[in-house]
């Protein structure tokens, strides 16, 4: 038992490692291609180190990771004089932990069937039976917010603590319609165990972001504030504050801080996939029986692996896609957009949920409802989330609106012109 | 083996039984760790492990191993957090010893089996109250108190302070066996121990629950209103207006 969750422990940390160094070779290669240049694509094997004769393979760039990873070791580790020390060697060590810690409640796999060298059946993921799967992963995506905060303020830089300023009161903020979004889909699965909410999208085949097209919007633009990926990237924006809260860190702390982020964009997509997308499940390729064979169990574990990678796919093609938001802009976003939408849906969701249950009789419902009626459900609440989405455009339209406006004094807009006057 | 069980199973404390001396001892060593000599602080820091170490000793043991270091170590950083938490001169090291010292109370809530209790404890707490605490405190004056302020009132609320939580450990410790279990482990430890707490909320505790919704909302509309208090850009360029005229 402790040997196969060391063993589970060992793969998720390694995998997810590598993935993060190797997703940061595709977001280059990524940015290069949006920006029509070629990217890094030399780095490969160094053959000529060994060999005079023989020539060095370039292998399209693969191995500009592991170059980035020593040279970050090497770098020299700068810690400033005017830092608080315990803090600023405090703050990577807390946000990396508690991103990695993360992933003890996601699963990365279906279960693999009983063989080889064990009795049961394994699930693949390192805590299974985790009741309160969901609520972890939202404790220590709090946890990781200490990390950004010390950082900040141990740095003793106002760049620094601006960064730190913005990221808090972001992740703060965003919290609610990310939880808001959450609510929806464990109201209708009730349960807080991801592996169950999979199963449950399996067994109908209604993955929610069919059914919940409103709390998908709201948890998918959530998840990439909570990632503080572009268009939230304001805690690090580079034009205006340096680094953010990593301006003054150098060396293994800085690389400890940016291996943090893309682990909070994976999770981010892991969640994106197993709450909305139906994790493993696809419909003819994947059943939805709890035993499924060799094939099936590997079949699943590559159709989530897909999916992830199309989720963060989209992630960075959006990166070079949107402008950064104004600050004001992010908070209206927030509460002024976000907030309402998140819980249009979570009622919306509880209305449906309960009509579902009064329509079909009990017994039926838990058994699982019928085609039609998924279907008749499914189109409430698209009319639903265009209804509102349009509600709240037209209540709130400056949000997003860079352009001056009419209705006001450019005295009124900006103070300072004032004073001038 | 439950620890609250074995807990409850500790009887009146006694001068012969180490919990009196370690509750005593952790006590000089916080009274001593306020003092100003630095000689006089690190000789606290001992006294107040030495008082953990013996309270340690007291608990009776767990049975396995594992759930015993859990326990250990989970309740020895709950303890000497708190401590620190309450000694620490800079306000922010005292709220950062104040998350970690709910980690730790978190982790002996996960320890018992109680999953969600533990979870909301580190969301509600550490991850929303603390961080907003830490938020101001940054913000404010960061290493407390100039040495004066602190000085002043010292030699009086330092002593009557550690007697009253001296008192109040002393108090609940010995009448702790009077509570007794309230439920089964059963209950607490079933899979779906969160729908039953939702449950119990929503069904049983229904107009409490939203009767705290309210007050809070009602707390929240009033510190925006003390916020707003009218519009006071539009305010001053009026007024400035009027003067002009």
């Amino acid at each position: 038992m402790i040997i196969e969750t060391l063993i589970k422990i060992a793969i998720v940390i390694g995998g997810l490692m590598t993935a993060a160094a190797y997703f940061v070779l595709l977001e280059r290669r990524m940015a290069a291609w949006v920006q029509d240049r070629v990217g890094p694509n030399r780095v490969g094997a160094p053959l000529s180190q060994l060999n005079k004769g023989w020539k060095d393979l370039r292998l399209f760039g693969l191995g500009q990771p592991a170059a980035d990873g020593v040279k970050f070791i090497l770098k020299e580790e700068y810690t400033p004089a005017h830092v608080d020390k315990r803090l600023f060697v405090l703050a990577p060590i807390s946000i990396l932990v508690a991103a990695l810690a993360t992933f003890a409640v996601i699963p990365f796999g279906s279960v693999l069937p009983a063989g080889l060298f064990w009795d049961e059946p394994i699930e693949m993921v390192v805590h299974p039976g985790a009741g309160v799967g969901m609520l972890v992963v939202f404790a220590l995506s709090s946890i990781a917010v200490y990390g950004v905060i010390l950082g900040g303020w141990a740095s003793n830089n106002k760049y620094s603590f601006l960064g730190t300023l913005r990221s808090s009161a972001q992740l703060i903020a965003y919290e609610l319609p990310l939880g808001l979004g959450i609510l929806g889909v464990i109201l209708a699965t009730g349960s807080l165990d991801l592996n169950e909410i999979i199963a449950e999208q399996a067994k109908s085949g209604w993955w929610f972001a069919f059914t919940q097209p409103l709390g998908f919007f709201v948890f998918f633009v959530a998840a990439f504030a909570e990632a503080a990926r572009l268009p939230f990237d304001l805690p690090e924006c580079e034009q205006e504050l340096i680094g953010g809260y990593h301006t003054e860190y150098s060396g293994i702390k800085l690389l400890l801080f940016l291996v943090a982020e893309f682990l909070h964009m994976i999770a981010a997509s892991f969640l994106i996939v197993m709450l909305f997308f139906g994790g493993w499940h696809f419909w003819f390729i994947t059943g939805h029986d709890s035993n499924p064979g060799w094939i099936q169990a590997i079949l699943r574990v590559a159709v989530l692996m897909t999916k992830i990678f199309l989720v963060i796919l989209f992630f960075m093609l959006v990166r070079w896609s949107w402008p950064r938001f104004r600050f004001d802009q992010l908070m209206a976003l927030a509460w002024k957009v976000m907030l309402p939408l998140g819980l249009i849906n979570f009622v919306a969701v509880a209305v449906i949920e309960q009509v579902k249950v009064a329509v079909i009789d009990p017994v039926k419902a838990i058994s699982g409802s019928s085609p039609g009626m998924e279907l008749i459900c499914a189109i409430a609440a698209w009319v639903v989330c265009i209804v509102a989405w349009v509600v709240i455009s037209i209540a709130g339209p400056l949000v997003a609106d860079n352009r001056p406006r009419l209705d006001m004094d450019a005295f009124d807009v900006d103070p300072q012109l004032e004073e001038a006057r | 083996m439950n620890v609250t069980a074995l807990l409850l199973a500790q009887t009146a404390l006694t001068l012969d039984s180490p919990m009196t001396w370690g509750i005593g001892l952790g006590a000089a060593g916080l009274a001593l760790r306020l003092a100003p000599q630095a000689a006089w602080q690190k000789l606290g820091i001992i006294a107040g492990l030495i008082g953990i170490a013996l309270i340690g000793v007291a608990l009776p043991p767990l049975g396995d191993v594992l759930p015993q270091v859990l326990f250990w170590l989970m309740a020895t950083l709950a303890v000497f957090a708190s401590g620190a938490a309450v000694t620490s001169r800079s306000a922010v090291y005292a709220a950062i010893w104040f998350a970690v010292s709910l980690l730790g109370v978190a982790g002996l809530f996960l320890l018992q089996g109680a999953q969600f209790l533990g979870v909301a404890t580190v969301v509600v707490y550490a991850g929303a109250i603390v961080v907003t605490f830490l938020f101001v405190l940054m913000l404010a004056q960061p290493e407390g108190h100039s040495p004066y302020d602190r000085i002043s009132w010292a030699g009086f609320a330092i002593p009557i302070a550690t007697i009253g939580v001296a008192l109040l450990i002393g108090t609940l410790v010995s009448s702790l066996p009077e509570f007794g279990s309230v439920g089964t482990p059963n209950e607490i430890l079933h899979k779906t121990h969160v729908a039953r707490l939702g449950g119990e909320l929503y069904a049983k505790h229904l107009v409490s629950v939203e009767v705290v919704g309210t007050i809070l909302l009602v707390a929240l509309v009033g510190a925006i209103a003390i916020v707003i208090q009218g519009n006071p850009r539009r305010r001053t360029t009026s007024e400035e207006g009027a003067s002009d005229r």
